[in-house]
């Protein structure tokens, strides 16, 4: 099993200086007011503010079709419904079936929510280290247990991948096939042992926190400031946020 | 079980949030009363939140198709009050590292696969009215745990889905919807039931002091 890191944007790249507290806020308003689009003269103004912003960060094309791989699955099985079961106003009748106008729109609407959704996240979260990204979340208030089971969990997700696909690799060299149903008893097994094995190590790891200071005072690691261009572009993306909202409940 | 991005309506999304909020709080609240040091166990509970996130991206094969492990009831078996939260990191980098779930419905999944997580973990608890820790009541009510875990977890996720997209569906469309996604989801709750049920028996033999009340 091997997990792959977020992908970065160069260091250099506007979006990578963007400070993550205003662009976190940015982007998240961004998103929502995305969420919340109902008009469809709304969608090509979404696609091309999504566009500005890949562009904008530099990520390979190739990166972004690849994040979109799992959550499309979703999307193609609401392809298969929507068109033919919702609705009433019959578009094309072939045979029994029926292409429906209210279930093509709502697969449109759905379709480019969602590329443009997927897309600002993809650039949000490869234009910022994850560990700075979590920094920020505490400083925006997210509680102190939280932000530390955060950073821990990240810390050890790939230790423990490596853990498991060497666990893995024991039991196959021993007869066992890991692909199969037949294995569920040998899978189940690995991973209570991964579970003792981490609750052990998390004793440890604790207890030599414990001695360089570990939670005697809140420490705050995040420094980063912000200056005026995160203000302008945080500012911006929340302006633009809220005229998508705006547009929909002024125009007819 | 995982709700994407864009699929459902903003009011859905972040009344998804408020709730993942709330009970977030409730949990991290009913951890504080219980531990003189809440800090103690987060490293405990962090180990164990990466164990899950890597397990969760164990395939099985189920013909036609392979699933994989959702792992909300065996989290509810050995977090407790710590599931949900873990619940919700989890799905914050299943987010950001695989696009799995979402950035707008993060708080509508966390609810999906937490608040069923919790039953599971009430459930498990009902071993001490049979027998505690003996492994036969504990592989019972361990399999009920994870069975439960998931089949709510389907239905919560088929009702949401249904209910809430923007599409004008038929009520009998509706109906039978739901419907189908929930029986296409028994082989998989009885899968995770069995899977629960074997973790919990080998930790009963290895460390049974990890499925006590120590983190809980």
């Amino acid at each position: 099993m091997i997990i792959e890191d977020i992908a970065s944007v160069p260091a250099g790249n506007p979006l990578y200086r963007w400070e993550p507290r205003t662009k976190l806020i940015g982007i998240m308003c961004l998103a929502f007011a995305f969420a919340a689009v109902r008009d469809l003269r709304l969608l090509p103004v979404m696609l091309a503010l999504s566009l500005f912003l890949f562009v904008l960060s530099s990520l390979p094309f190739s990166y972004l079709l690849g994040r979109m791989r799992i959550p499309g699955i979703f999307l193609l099985a609401m392809a298969v419904v929507l068109p033919f079961f919702s609705g009433n106003t019959v578009l094309v009748q072939l045979g029994p079936v029926s292409l429906k106008q209210e279930g093509c729109v709502s697969l449109l609407l759905i379709a480019v929510k969602f590329l443009c959704i997927v897309t600002i996240a993809v650039v949000l979260f490869a234009s910022t280290p994850l560990t700075r990204m979590l920094g920020s979340m505490r400083s925006l208030g997210l509680p102190p247990l939280l932000g530390d089971m955060m950073l821990f969990t990240y810390r050890y997700i790939f230790q423990l991948a490596a853990d498991f696909h060497r666990a893995s690799t024991a039991a196959c060299l021993r007869g066992a096939r890991m692909r199969s149903l037949k294995s569920l008893k040998t899978t189940a097994y690995i991973v209570g042992s991964l579970m003792v094995r981490s609750h052990e190590r998390a004793e440890r790891v604790f207890h030599a926190m414990t001695l360089r200071g570990y939670g005697r005072q809140d420490m705050d690691f995040y420094k980063a400031k912000i200056r005026p261009p995160d203000v302008i572009a945080g500012s911006a993306c929340v302006l633009a946020a809220a005229g998508f909202v705006l547009f929909q409940l002024l125009m007819p | 079980m995982h709700v994407p991005d864009g699929i459902v309506p903003a009011w859905v999304a972040i009344t998804g949030y408020a709730a993942a909020g709330g009970t977030t709080w409730f949990s991290l609240d009913r951890i504080k009363r219980k531990y003189e040091n809440p800090r103690e166990m987060i490293p405990t509970a962090s180990l164990l939140t990466a164990v899950f996130f890597v397990a969760s991206l164990i395939h099985i094969p189920m013909p036609p198709t392979s699933v994989h492990l959702v792992l909300s009831g065996l989290m509810g078996v050995v977090l407790g009050w710590y599931a949900f939260p873990a619940i919700l990191i989890g799905l914050f980098f299943q987010a950001v590292m695989f696009q799995h779930g979402g950035l707008t419905t993060l708080g509508l999944n966390a609810c999906i696969m937490g608040l069923p997580a919790l039953l599971a973990f009430g459930i498990f608890r009902l071993r001490y009215l049979r027998g505690g820790d003996k492994p036969g009541p504990s592989m019972i009510f361990g399999f009920l745990a994870g069975f439960s875990g998931l089949v709510l977890g389907a239905l919560m996720s088929s009702l949401i889905l249904i209910l809430t997209i923007p599409a004008n569906l038929d009520v009998s469309v509706e109906r039978a919807a739901i419907l189908s996604l929930l029986v296409a989801h028994i082989p998989l709750a009885l899968l995770e039931g069995v899977f629960t049920a074997l973790v919990v028996l080998f930790m009963l033999r290895v460390k049974p002091g990890l499925l006590e009340a120590e983190l809980k």
